[in-house]
């Protein structure tokens, strides 16, 4: 019993069944996270290693460059870049997409063990850091604080910090901006001096001083006690009446050579949000943790954490990155409400009866439904990927219903019984659905194969699609034939009501079905005309390509925007944040879309992760900025960023800015960015290089940011020591430059314990002693036997431009002119710099290369442009297989010209670009637009089994099968254009993709209708005179051989 | 006692049976998938792709007086559904186990 047959039998079995897949479905609905995209695994591995004292030069000959050629033995080894700065070496690797990174890790592992032993002995072991999208923050809150700002780390850090710390999910929460305690001993070194002391004595003096000890137990009579020594100070100032030494028979204490400060720390990152001075909470996620749950978790503490801070300590969220994945996902969700929608009024509007039109449209639901099964099954999430495959499948599930409905439909009109019908309806054209859904299927499961960057986000779409096309043919096969026989019934006379609203409508299809016969019947007629004009306008739409432009990934609004601005090197903090504050004010008045804007201006310490990932230094300033929603403000996200850009470049004293559209955080529908790599050993010459590309890439219209990667010099003192004069006074370096460190940087003596919490206790010079050369000089030294000697008696102080750091990619030093696109497409940008490149005078021995965006789009376009080619071969397979013929699938591989000729036109005329998002869409277009082919010459072939001739044939096959290519494709249409015209957040992403299978599934039909049955006639009658001629030779050879 | 062949479109089925029963006749045999086109008018019934419909066939032994009454309905049937298709032959039976 087939299953057609045994569902009709089994009405109940069969609904309940589905019944069953719907509440299984959306039970896994409620289950499954959201996110914004697929869970995209890291293919970054970094490699620490310190080595502490050496320069950025020491570092690359010693370590990085041995490190990375043992390394670059790693296979699906994609890249390997470096940094090697002062003190450290960072080496990055990155790997092919999809390759597993646990594995990769230990392979790095070995060849860092086997390589360990050519390094430095002072080079500390290699670390291993494995990079991922984890360490972006999800949610960032701003502190405002005003009385508070003293203590606002501890209160912090018990109150916010660790409550948020304890959220299931939360990785690490850090506090930057809020100044840490710390205790300050300011020495006066003229009193050290005089009084024969150092720094380092009393700084091991407070250390032994600061002590709990225990001492054991003993015994009293029959009792055991413990005996303890009490001491470490409970208050600051208690530290004041240590005994630091002896001088001239009178005992000194440290009050009489320092002063004691309960402070805060001196170097910090100062943070002012929307003006006010506070803090700013970085909270990341665990790994593979849920963001959005994370976030409502966090948003849901708010009010609770807020109650126990003081009055003028007030929380707000700068970035909360859950926001825009919750507002895009309800865009999409509202897409593919308005495509069913959609899709249901195409559906009622040919079919005319809404029992019918139910039984239809009851299988997109269940379909898609079902899908979410899947989803929840693997672990996936609802994101813009998946929520876009089903917006995608709405129009096509419904095509397998219709044509089992259609056929079944025709049995009853010819007088069988429902049940009859049902089963030998769905039995004849069972076949026919089938290898139709194939062709689809051969599209997408082979997206499920890409590699690298777009296969990860495009497998799940593959995967999606495939599997709702399954389960829409199973529903066909099973559910439509079920309540075909039970629902419908031979069309009673119609109600007037019914055939006055419906009358016209009626009259209507059947003109058009009227002139569309008369039309291929004079198209039958004049085959050259149309071949010639069909052919004609693909050949003219070529000339189209030229005008639209190419990109990777349309960029995506989501309201946010990181600028960071570079002051000269040294600048002072207190001057940063003067800047920062006046650009602020300018930024806030100029416009008024800025909901949030925070900005931090110094250095951070050292302890802070969150910090220590980004740059910082007290010449630098960086600002988040959050803008109102994307509907409710006219200026366009990249617009603002521009206007930023302009006002940046109005301030002289600002060196280099960088305004990163998105935050700078988003994986992907970032902006366009060129990377020209300039590839060379000599810094001056790579240096110049660099500065000419800058300044004509500058020229070039659409470029609104140049950066080179290589920094400056930067200027600082040296103390350069004489080696010999030190040992004349039992010296050496390491000791003297100890001693300086100690001196500006301080010792660390020991920690003040309070609360249970730690506070550094630190011994140095006080600040007024620190502030010129001479004093610097002035620093005397203690060799071994207690005599002193000044700096400047063994060693001179110069001030020197160190190095910056040096970049290397796959082994080579580089230098990266970083150019960053707005409103222009990455193609004509790419065109006039190569122009310019070509003039430019570049010396031997160094190279360009364009990278960045543009390798991962030519990357992303060479797979899917194989992909293509795969699913041609693959449609063809299937459709020369369906018709056992390979004449058939040749003519209705004609389609597809004209598929992209729409897709180019329907891009050009809505100023969209070519980007992978487009090219996928003309890719599905591959599947859908075949079908309407498969459709006609199906028929066409079908009426002339029956025996008509070629003409009648074709145009009578025309006729009857116009309203279910017409209905096929108005559904898959009509169910894109929600994605096509959507304004919602992250509608960016998917617009072109609408865009591109609308304009090529319309152009295709339009065109196919017409050109297909013309083609087939033209085959058809080759063939019939290719038999002719047969028949007559073989007559002739029977008349020769009589 | 005579025998009628019934051969009619697979629709035809359900409705047969039930006209088989009203009429008590009882015994019958059938055919499922058969091929077939009729001598003038009507569709070929060939399961291919260009006439996928199939017919099929029922032989029944009824006693002779049924006979009239069968052919009558059988008729009404066809007429109400031409499309469809439906034809009896009658044949005496000559002897029966």
């Amino acid at each position: 019993m087939s299953i057609y047959e045994g569902s009709v039998k089994k009405p109940i079995m069969t609904a309940l069944c589905f019944v069953a897949v719907a509440i299984l479905g959306l039970f896994s609905l409620t289950k499954l996270p959201i996110d914004l995209y697929p869970d995209i695994e890291t293919n970054m591995i970094m490699v620490m290693t310190a080595y502490p004292g050496a320069s950025a030069a020491d570092i690359e000959n010693n370590v990085t460059r041995p490190l990375e050629n043992a390394l670059n033995a790693v296979s699906d080894l994609k890249h390997i870049t470096s940094e090697s700065k002062e003190n450290i070496s960072l080496i990055t690797l990155e790997f092919e997409f999809g390759e597993d990174i646990d594995v990769l890790t230990n392979d790095v592992r070995d060849k860092l063990d086997m390589v360990k032993s050519e390094l430095p002995d002072e080079a500390e072991n290699p670390i291993i850091f494995k990079f991922s999208s984890d360490m972006i923050p999800i949610v960032i809150l701003s502190v405002q604080a005003d009385e508070s700002m003293p203590a606002l780390y501890k209160i912090l850090d018990d109150n916010v910090a660790s409550p948020l710390a304890r959220i299931s999910g939360v990785g690490s929460v850090s506090i930057s901006g809020a100044p840490e305690r710390e205790i300050q001993i300011y020495v006066d070194p003229v009193k050290l001096e005089a009084y024969n002391l150092s720094i380092e004595t009393i700084s091991s003096i407070i250390g032994a001083e600061n002590r709990n000890i225990p001492g054991g137990t003993f015994d009293v009579g029959s009792d055991t006690y413990s005996l303890r020594v009490q001491g470490e100070f409970t208050d600051a100032s208690q530290m004041n009446d240590i005994v630091v030494g002896n001088f001239g028979g009178r005992t000194i204490y440290l009050r009489d050579v320092a002063v004691v400060h309960d402070s805060v720390e001196e170097r910090a990152q100062e943070t002012y949000n929307n003006g006010v001075q506070g803090a700013m909470i970085v909270i990341q996620k665990q790994s593979g943790a849920n963001s959005v749950e994370i976030s409502d978790a966090v948003k849901e503490a708010m009010p609770r954490l807020q109650k126990n801070l003081p009055s003028d300590v007030k929380l707000g969220v700068i970035v909360d990155t859950s926001d825009n994945i919750r507002n895009t996902i309800d865009t999409l969700f509202e897409t593919v409400i308005l495509a069913l929608i959609f899709v249901s009024l195409v559906v009622f509007l040919f079919l005319g009866r809404w029992r019918a039109t139910l039984i239809i449209v009851i299988t997109i639901p269940i379909s898609l439904v079902a899908s979410f099964i899947y989803l929840a099954a693997t672990g996936n999430s609802l994101n813009i990927i998946s929520l876009s495959s089903l917006s995608i499948a709405i129009g096509m599930v419904v095509d397998d219903a219709i044509v089992v409905l259609e056929n079944v439909t025709n049995h009853i009109e010819r007088g069988s019984e429902p049940r009859q019908a049902a089963v030998h309806g769905t039995n004849e054209v069972g076949l026919s659905v089938v290898a139709s859904t194939l062709t689809l299927i051969a599209v997408f499961f082979p997206l499920t194969l890409v590699t690298g960057m777009t296969g990860v986000l495009f497998q799940q779409l593959g995967w999606m699609v495939t599997i709702i096309m399954v389960i829409s043919i199973v529903c066909a096969l099973s559910l439509t034939p079920m309540l075909c026989s039970r629902m419908l019934k031979l069309q009673p006379k119609q109600s007037k009501m019914f055939t006055l609203l419906y009358g016209p409508i009626e009259k209507g299809l059947d003109k058009f079905d009227n002139a569309y016969a008369r039309l291929l019947h004079w198209a039958v007629g004049h085959r050259t005309v149309v071949i010639v004009s069909c052919m004609s306008f693909f050949v003219l739409s070529l000339f189209l390509v030229r005008f639209v432009g190419t990109e990777f990934m349309p960029a995506q609004d989501n309201g946010r925007i990181s600028v960071t601005v570079e002051l000269p090197i040294g600048t002072r903090t207190e001057i940063s944040k003067e800047i920062g504050m006046r650009l602020y004010e300018q930024w806030m008045e100029q416009y008024p879309e800025i909901e949030v804007c925070n900005f931090t201006a110094g250095q951070a310490s050292t302890d802070n992760t969150f910090a220590s990932m980004t740059d910082n230094g007290t010449h630098l300033l960086t600002y988040n900025i959050r803008l109102s929603d994307p509907e409710e403000r006219e200026r366009t996200l990249s617009e603002i960023c521009d206007l930023m850009r302009k006002d940046l470049a109005g301030y002289p004293e600002i060196k280099k800015s960088q305004v990163n559209l998105g935050g700078g955080m988003a994986v992907m529908g970032g902006e366009t960015m060129l990377d020209y790599e300039i590839y060379g050993y000599s810094f001056e010459e790579s240096d110049s290089v660099a500065s000419q590309l800058s300044a004509l890439l500058r020229e070039i219209k659409g470029v609104s940011e140049v950066r080179i990667s290589r920094g400056d010099y930067q200027p600082e003192y040296q103390v350069d020591f004489d080696r010999e004069k030190l040992a004349l006074n039992g010296l050496n370096l390491t000791t003297a430059a100890t001693y300086l460190r100690n001196r500006i940087n301080g010792a660390t003596a020991s920690q003040f314990r309070e609360e249970g919490e730690e506070y550094d206790i630190k011994v140095m010079y006080a600040p007024e002693f620190r502030t010129s050369i001479e004093d610097i000089e002035n620093i005397v030294i203690y060799n071994a036997q207690g005599k002193g000697v000044r700096v400047k008696e063994v060693g001179t102080v110069v001030e020197r431009f160190a190095p910056p750091t040096i970049e290397r990619k796959d082994r080579e030093r580089i230098n990266t002119v970083t150019a960053i696109l707005s409103g222009v497409p990455m193609s004509e940008v790419v065109e006039q710099a190569q122009a310019k490149i070509d003039q430019m005078a570049i010396p031997s021995g160094i190279s360009i290369q364009l990278s960045g965006t543009y390798e991962d789009q030519q990357d992303s376009f060479g797979d899917l442009y194989a992909l293509m080619y795969l699913i041609i071969v693959l449609v063809f397979i299937v459709m020369a297989a369906q018709f056992e013929s390979l004449t058939y699938p040749f003519i209705i591989m004609f389609s597809l010209p004209f598929a992209f000729s729409g897709v180019f036109l329907a891009l050009w005329m809505s100023g969209n670009t070519l980007n992978v998002m487009s090219l996928i869409g003309a890719i599905m277009l591959i599947g859908i637009v075949v079908k309407n082919g498969i459709v006609l010459i199906d028929y066409i072939s079908l009426n002339r089994e029956r025996g008509m001739g070629i003409r009648e044939a074709v145009v009578k096959g025309g006729h009857s099968r116009l309203r279910p290519v017409i209905m096929t494709t108005l559904t898959t249409i009509l169910g894109m254009v929600p994605m096509a015209i959507g304004t919602g957040q992250g509608s960016e992403m998917w617009r072109p993709m609408g865009t591109a299978v609308i304009g090529g599934l319309t152009v295709s039909t339009i065109l196919t209708l017409i050109l297909i049955p013309v083609l087939y006639c033209v085959f058809a009658s080759v063939g019939i005179k290719r038999k002719r001629k047969k028949h007559h030779e073989s007559l002739m050879a029977k008349n020769t051989s009589l | 006692m005579k025998s009628v062949l019934i051969t009619f479109d697979q629709a035809h089925y359900a409705r047969i049976i039930e006209l088989l029963d009203k009429l008590s006749c009882r015994g019958f045999s059938y055919f499922e998938q058969m091929r077939g086109r009729g001598s003038k008018t009507g569709e070929p019934h060939y399961g291919s792709h260009a006439w996928p419909s199939m017919c099929s066939a029922i032989i029944t032994v009824v006693d002779d007086s049924k006979v009239d009454t069968l052919l009558d309905r059988l008729r009404q049937m066809d007429e109400a559904t031409p499309q469809l298709g439906l034809r009896a032959f009658v044949w005496n039976i000559e002897k029966a186990i």
